[in-house]
């Protein structure tokens, strides 16, 4: 397991690239960790679900306004992983955690840390868009109303930047007020973002986000992606290694560990470090088998 | 003849289910003609005036069964009142926030409360809650415990645990897909719950209390037993609750009294309990038609038993 | 977060778990107040030997036995026409969606309707027209047919979960419907018929009005020899009138014990059916 420190040697080593460049031009820039303190720090977490092991022993760091990959085969903990970084891990029956979670320094599993307000800094997207039965503006402002107070100007403004931030105010601008389970399953998706956009979230995560959806939807999310990194930062799991290889900067590989079965961090690397790494081509290889590189 | 030429094989499952199906819708349909057949005379005799007459006095022919539909009515409604809200709040408890051992616990704990005989009820009703009751009510000078009030309370607690059950399928039946998407976005646990899951569980829970009604509504023996049995108890103002205090009738507790058998004698005053007997079974069709539809809108138009066989 | 949310974040569970604690407390206290009344009069003696002096002394055997004999002929009157409307609306409207509802809707309806318009309909019908007298058949048919649905339900749960692939099997080897019936169908579902046997012989045992007019008597009866003018004592009835009059101490302890039997007997029949409602969605049998 490759510490952070000699990651960012490999990066000015000049590593071996592979295919086109990864996420942005910062691709070649050294890692931010060794300046800033990172905006989230997993230490050493495992999480056991009933019997049977899930992670074990994660440590990563993700750093500011970037996008940072989970890839990895099926089973190998990514979704769990993700889940435990908003705390919802503690919605499945039997999961028990341990390790730390550190978000700007604060230990998210303290007791005294409180889990909602952690969510709305801390926002998520899920495989299957879940829109709620009732107007779009409505899907939108949801989970904002809860929080503060909004004059009906200051919704609408939101509304409209919401979607404007999810590129979807052009597709819906006029039919606000109608139900939103009639868009498309790739339209649902970005009213799922810009639900998540109005709560003003430092963090995204996304799981699969784009895994149901059709190619013309997944590219809008993809270069969404892009846009939304420059004002904050995307933890994204993906089953597409073309996909990580285009909008992630950092990538987390996790593998399940021969022994346990429990998923463990083969690598965390920067993106093009990490595609042209050893680690990448072993896993790759059984990958490939999994699905196609698109 | 041909090798797979279709021949004439008797069906006698098909025959006999059938024959078994008609018979029994056959029967209810008879059942349901004869109770109208019967009850013509005392339409014929009062008219619409067995529904809005206030007075019953069957020695002098005057059926009047206001006073009755009025106690029915203060002992629905002061049943829902209470076992509504108790039962939602349990459900919420053990829908929302309990796992899935304790809930188990606490679902069939309170079913326990289906079990018991209607009679038993009405037996705690005589020995506990009349006293109970007459006891709570001295600063307002009670004739006795037995009153619509009684009743209504004993009911409550009989019809908790059918609307528990029930509100606790509507919630269940809400997607964790939409709780999980509001927990995502930072709203609390409580908040999912009063609003996603409760907004969307409404028709279920509607529909609950409807069937907690239609039962509260045919209910006779517990009630018969502490409703006092007092007949023209029609208060003049509608707002005055005295009534409520005070001992009264319901038309099940007529129909389960003496004078069913008094009026085998004499046809008119049979015709009239008969009537009462459509009354009530009118009544209850309503409430439960109307549970039926919720239900159906619940599901969507899905056939439960052609889901269940893929 | 505002203190308003955090307020409602505590108080919604709170005052629910208030509810679910009365409507346990609503429990606890009514089986206590059985218990502890009505274990005292509970002995072997108590349960075979007949009423004297109105309830006072000794015991409930013949109330014990007409009830038996009234929810065993409700079971007997009950069955074929479950069976009969079960695979009805199983296999036969399998393809007809719209007669399968109003099937679904007509058992919901007779389910609802109140015991008391049993009790009147029973009067109406063997009283009046048949004049059978006090019989207790006319008790055990009005009680059959009010517990047709919950025996229905059932056997329909479980006929609806048995899987297609049973099916598909028996009809690509060109077994006739009927034959798919006998030899599929039904093997697999006498658990349902079993559980809705025994939830409603549960609810026929504690079931006052149906029997109120046509049947029971609460002392004069011992076992019925014939049906007309054939009545029975029933243990619901027996608790029904002796809670209604004034009566001594002793009667009321024997009150309570008859209660206590009777909910015993219906707690037996409620609980025999749990193993089986619990395991409704396991894989079925071979056949």
């Amino acid at each position: 397991m490759s510490e952070k420190n000699t990651i960012a040697h490999r990066a000015t080593e000049g590593t071996e690239i592979n295919g086109p460049g990864c996420g942005s031009s910062s691709a070649t820039s050294v890692s931010p960790c060794e300046k800033n303190s990172p905006l989230l720090r997993v230490r050493n977490l495992s999480v056991s679900i009933g019997k049977a092991g899930i992670l074990d022993n994660i440590s990563l760091e993700v750093p500011h306004r970037t996008v940072f990959g989970l890839v990895g085969p099926s089973g190998a903990g990514k979704s769990t992983l993700l889940r435990c970084l908003n705390r919802m891990i503690e919605m499945t029956p039997g999961a028990r955690v341990t390790g730390s979670i550190h978000f700007h320094g604060q230990d998210i599993f303290a007791p005294t840390f409180d889990s909602d307000v952690l969510r709305t800094r801390i926002g998520m997207i899920f495989q299957q868009p879940v829109v709620f039965p009732t107007s779009i503006e409505r899907n939108v402002l949801f989970g904002i109303r809860r929080l503060r107070r909004l004059s009906r100007s200051e919704g609408t403004d939101l509304v409209e930047k919401s979607l404007h931030e999810a590129a979807l105010w052009d597709e819906v601008k006029d039919r606000l007020h109608a139900s939103a389970q009639v868009l498309s399953i790739g339209q649902q998706q970005r009213l799922c973002l810009a639900r998540t956009l109005a709560t003003d979230p430092e963090i995204i995560l996304m799981d699969e986000p784009t895994s149901a959806l059709d190619a013309r939807s997944t590219e809008a999310i993809e270069s969404l992606i892009l846009r939304l990194k420059t004002e904050r930062t995307i933890v994204l799991v993906t089953h597409n290694l073309g996909q990580a290889r285009r909008v992630t900067d950092w990538v987390g590989c996790l593998c399940p560990s021969v022994s346990t079965g429990a998923g463990e961090m083969l690598e965390s690397a920067c993106c093009d470090a990490f595609f042209g790494s050893e680690t990448c081509r072993r896993v790759f290889r059984t990958l490939a088998d999994d699905e196609t590189l698109s | 003849m041909a090798p797979c030429a279709k021949s004439f094989r008797p069906q006698w499952i098909l025959w006999s289910c059938t024959f078994g199906v008609a018979v029994t819708l056959a029967t209810l349909l008879a059942a349901l003609l004869m109770l109208v057949w019967q009850s013509l005379p005392v339409f014929a005799h009062s008219g619409v005036g067995l529904l809005t007459g206030t007075d019953w006095y069957y020695p002098e022919q005057i059926f009047g069964a206001l006073a009755m539909i009025y106690g029915t009515a203060v002992v629905s409604l002061v049943a829902l009142v209470l076992a509504v809200p108790l039962a939602l709040g349990a459900a919420v408890l053990s829908a929302e926030y309990l796992p899935p051992g304790p809930r188990l616990a606490v679902k069939s704990g309170i079913e326990m409360l289906a079990g018991v005989p209607s009679v038993v009820y009405g037996l705690i009703g005589v020995l506990f809650l009349r006293e109970w009751v007459y006891k709570g009510l001295e600063p307002f000078d009670p004739i006795s415990g037995d009153s619509l009030l009684t009743a209504g309370l004993l009911l409550a607690v009989m019809i908790l645990p059918t609307i528990t059950t029930l509100c606790d399928d509507a919630l269940r039946s809400v997607p964790a897909a939409q709780r999980a998407a509001a927990r995502g976005l930072g709203l609390t646990r409580a908040e999912a719950v009063l609003h996603i899951a409760l907004p969307q569980a409404a028709p279920g829970i509607l529909a609950a209390a409807l069937l907690g009604l239609g039962r509260a509504l045919g209910e006779t023996v517990a009630v018969f037993l502490v409703v006092g049995r007092q007949d023209g108890q029609l208060p003049g103002n509608p707002f005055s609750l005295t009534a409520w205090i005070s001992p009264g009738q319901t038309l099940t507790s007529k129909l389960g009294g003496p004078e069913t058998h008094i009026a085998f004698g004499d046809p008119l005053h049979w015709s009239a309990m008969i009537g009462l007997a459509l009354l009530l079974l009118l009544f209850v069709g309503v409430c439960l038609a109307a549970a039926w539809g919720l239900e159906r809108m619940m599901r969507r138009n899905t056939d439960p038993v052609a889901e269940a066989t893929p | 977060m505002t203190a308003s949310r955090r307020l409602i974040r505590f108080l919604l569970p709170s005052i629910a778990a208030l509810c679910a604690m009365f409507a346990l407390t609503a429990v606890i206290f009514i089986l206590g107040v059985l218990l502890v009344r009505g274990l005292g009069s509970i002995d072997w003696a108590f349960l075979t030997s007949d009423t004297r002096s109105a309830g006072a002394e000794g015991g409930i055997l013949y109330q014990i036995l007409g009830t038996l004999i009234l929810i065993a002929t409700a079971l007997a009157v009950a069955a074929p026409p479950a069976l009969a409307i079960g695979l009805t609306r199983v296999v036969f409207l399998r393809s007809r969606p719209r007669a399968a509802r109003v099937v679904d809707a007509l058992l919901h309806a007779l389910n609802g309707i109140p015991s008391i318009v049993f009790g009147i309909l029973g009067l109406l019908i063997f009283l009046k027209f048949f004049d059978w007298g006090k019989s207790w058949l006319a008790g055990g048919i009005l009680l059959g047919v009010m517990i047709l649905p919950t025996l229905t339900v059932s056997l329909v749960e479980r006929l609806a979960a048995v899987p297609r692939k049973y099916i598909e099997a028996a009809v690509g080897l060109g077994l006739t419907r009927e034959q798919i019936i006998t030899a599929v169908w039904l093997p697999q579902s006498w658990s349902g018929l079993l559980t809705g046997s025994l939830l409603g012989l549960a609810r026929a045992a504690g079931e006052t009005a149906p029997i109120l007019f046509v049947t029971a008597v609460f002392s004069g009866a011992t076992l019925p020899t014939g049906i007309r003018d054939n009545p029975v004592l029933a243990l619901p009835y027996h608790v029904f009138v002796l809670a209604q009059d004034s009566f001594n101490d002793d009667a009321r302890a024997n009150l309570w014990g008859a209660a206590l039997v009777l909910v015993l007997l219906v707690a037996c029949f409620n609980l025999a059916a749990l193993p089986l409602r619990l395991n409704l969605h396991e894989e079925s049998r071979h056949v």
